[in-house]
């Protein structure tokens, strides 16, 4: 426990106009100083693999097909009910794939979820942070809008890997 | 303790003022809920004789979302994001506050440098916190500088959150047994240049506010509240501590190893806003304190645990998930049906504002029975009309500012 010392104020702080002098000063050091102000539109946020951006899904190493099997594990993981799924049979080895696969880019929060809960590394965050439109109808994203070459979201899987294994020793099962 | 009445009633003093020519009839007026200083949409009903406040009413609730509730309904990890936005200020320490409780019911024990990692990430709020606390009340006060500096130093705190968490607010890197990533040598480094340079910050801060005659005149002697009463009102936190009541939760009820650091409560003599506001400022330097004693710590343990192993709870490693049937199960079953044990548990931590505590209630199914939220703001706001009756309506906005809420958090 430690008491805080209420300052009593000394005539040069009573006199009050040195005090602003000093003040001023202070404020205009501030000239010389680095600017950390950052001019937005025209200089970009600087985004990393950590950064949490939009939600996209990945295609597989053929560049046509999802790797999504529309297992709905993400849309059960979403606290904002931004995910709608519709799964369908197909020919492939996988045998389901999304008939149709939306994210609400409205209600989505960017949380992450969606990318821990997915057991086919299907969907991950990518680094695509800005978002506007002129209707809601165009901020629902479907596949078309939401499909990204793997190796365009490399850089964050890689990442979610390691995070992963620093996360838990691979050794023991419980 | 004090004989206060807990009703809003005008008291005979006023009733005679009305027949008197030069006082006049009480003039009614309506403080927020969009006055920039009542720091979010808190709405005072205040009954004016002249500038002198009769009748405070605090009127809460514009920005209740229904957390709680949608607790009830979300589940147990969905609801964590939720808690982000309680107060938004501080994002991590609501995190880890309801991830506390939901140990606590679960009966887990989080790894040592999980812990190391949490208190690093609270005490980071807490500063952050307290910045905004500094520039907001500043700002309402009159110093502009102030509000530019402390947002200046609040930016890196975020830069330092964005490069661990990804998100600059929002954060949602807590898990139930852990934390979601390790702190890694860069992250380190950045923590402990940000930290080493924030002391001198924090002194050139005060050296502007601590002996300037404005701030003074405005908060010396202003909202005074004794020991007994924010005791009685159950104020907690720096508004407790400013009264003199050196209750600090990280000490009376340590929790994620905060008894092993070493730090020392600030607490005031008075109870006035001036008093809240050294606390906050010596509560900075102790924090800086303790996140470099957690360094030190993070230094040590490299290489630890930082999330449990629990299939119960926290889900499998992603490698093993795409090998292992036993862990794609679990996987479906953590995500789609995680279930707490039957029982009830409260854990409060000492959040930047005062004792933030949450219950939950279980009855063994994968949603909370009850989750009931104690935030601290809460009670601060209740305590205005105790601070603010009698005086000037130009304290007003040195007393709201000092009580220091986020009505995020008070009205959940």
């Amino acid at each position: 426990m430690v008491i805080v010392k209420r300052k009593e104020l000394s005539l040069r702080e009573r006199l009050y106009l040195p005090e602003v002098v000093r003040a001023l000063s202070f404020t205009f050091r501030a000239l010389f100083k680095r600017k950390i102000t950052r001019q937005y539109p025209e200089e970009g946020l600087p985004v990393t693999e950590v950064t949490r951006g939009q939600p996209r899904l990945t295609l597989l190493e053929d560049g046509e097909n999802l790797a999504c099997v529309s297992c709905g594990l993400c849309e059960a993981a979403c606290p904002a009910y931004a995910i709608t799924i519709d799964g369908q049979e197909t020919d492939r080895f996988i045998e389901r794939e999304p008939e149709r696969f939306e994210i609400d880019m409205l209600r989505c929060i960017l949380c992450g979820f969606c990318e821990e809960a997915c057991p086919k590394d299907a969907i991950f965050m990518s680094d695509e942070l800005e978002l506007a439109d002129f209707t809601r109808e165009a901020l629902i994203y479907d596949i078309d809008k939401l499909k990204r070459p793997k190796a365009a979201l490399q850089k964050r899987i890689d990442y979610f890997y390691k995070v992963n294994d620093r996360w838990r020793k691979p050794s023991s099962t419980s | 303790m004090a004989t206060r009445t807990f009703e809003f009633t005008p008291g005979p003093n006023i009733d005679a003022l009305k027949d008197d020519p030069v006082h006049g009839e009480l003039m009614h007026l309506n403080l927020g809920p969009q006055h920039p200083a009542t720091h979010g949409v808190l709405r005072l009903s205040v009954d004016l004789d002249g500038e002198t406040m009769h009748n405070v009413v605090p009127d809460v609730g514009y920005l209740h979302r229904g957390k709680e509730k949608t607790c009830e309904s979300l589940g147990w990890a969905k609801f964590f994001p939720h808690t982000d936005r309680l107060d938004y200020v501080q994002p991590l320490m609501n995190n880890i506050g309801y991830a506390l409780a939901l140990e606590k019911l679960a009966g887990l024990e989080v790894p040592q440098r999980g812990q190391e990692i949490r208190v690093l990430l609270m005490e980071l709020s807490r500063i952050a916190a307290h910045l905004i606390y500094l520039g907001t009340t500043a700002i309402d006060l009159g110093a502009v500088t102030m509000f530019f500096n402390t947002f200046k130093e609040r930016e890196k705190v975020y830069t330092i959150l964005d490069a661990y968490t990804g998100h600059r607010m929002n954060n949602t890197y807590v898990r139930i047994g852990g934390v979601f990533a390790d702190v890694d040598d860069t992250l380190e480094g950045m923590m402990r240049e940000f930290l080493e340079q924030f002391r001198a910050e924090i002194d050139s801060f005060e050296s502007l506010l601590t002996g300037n005659r404005i701030w003074h005149d405005r908060n010396r002697g202003v909202g005074t509240v004794s020991r007994s009463d924010a005791l009685a009102w159950a104020l907690s936190g720096p508004n407790l501590r400013g009264s003199g009541e050196p209750y600090d939760l990280r000490k009376a009820q340590p929790y994620s190893g905060y008894e092993d650091y070493a730090f020392e409560v600030p607490v005031g003599t008075v109870g006035d806003c001036y008093d809240r506001y050294l606390i906050r400022v010596e509560e900075m330097r102790q924090s800086v304190t303790i996140a470099l004693q957690a360094l030190d710590r993070l230094h040590k343990s490299r290489g630890g645990e930082i999330l449990i192993e629990d299939r119960r709870y926290v889900l499998p490693p992603k490698h093993k998930v795409h090998t292992s049937m036993e862990e794609l199960i679990f996987q479906f079953k953590i995500v789609t049906d995680m279930c707490l044990p039957r029982g009830e548990a409260y854990h409060g931590i000492e959040s930047s504002k005062g004792e933030l505590g949450f219950f939950v209630a279980s009855d063994g199914t994968r949603t909370p029975l009850r989750c009931h939220i104690r935030a601290p703001g809460l009670y601060n706001v209740q305590a205005i009309p105790l601070l603010a009756e009698g005086r000037l309506f130009s304290d007003m906005v040195a007393i709201i500012g000092s009580l220091d809420f986020v009505m995020g958090e008070v009205d959940r």
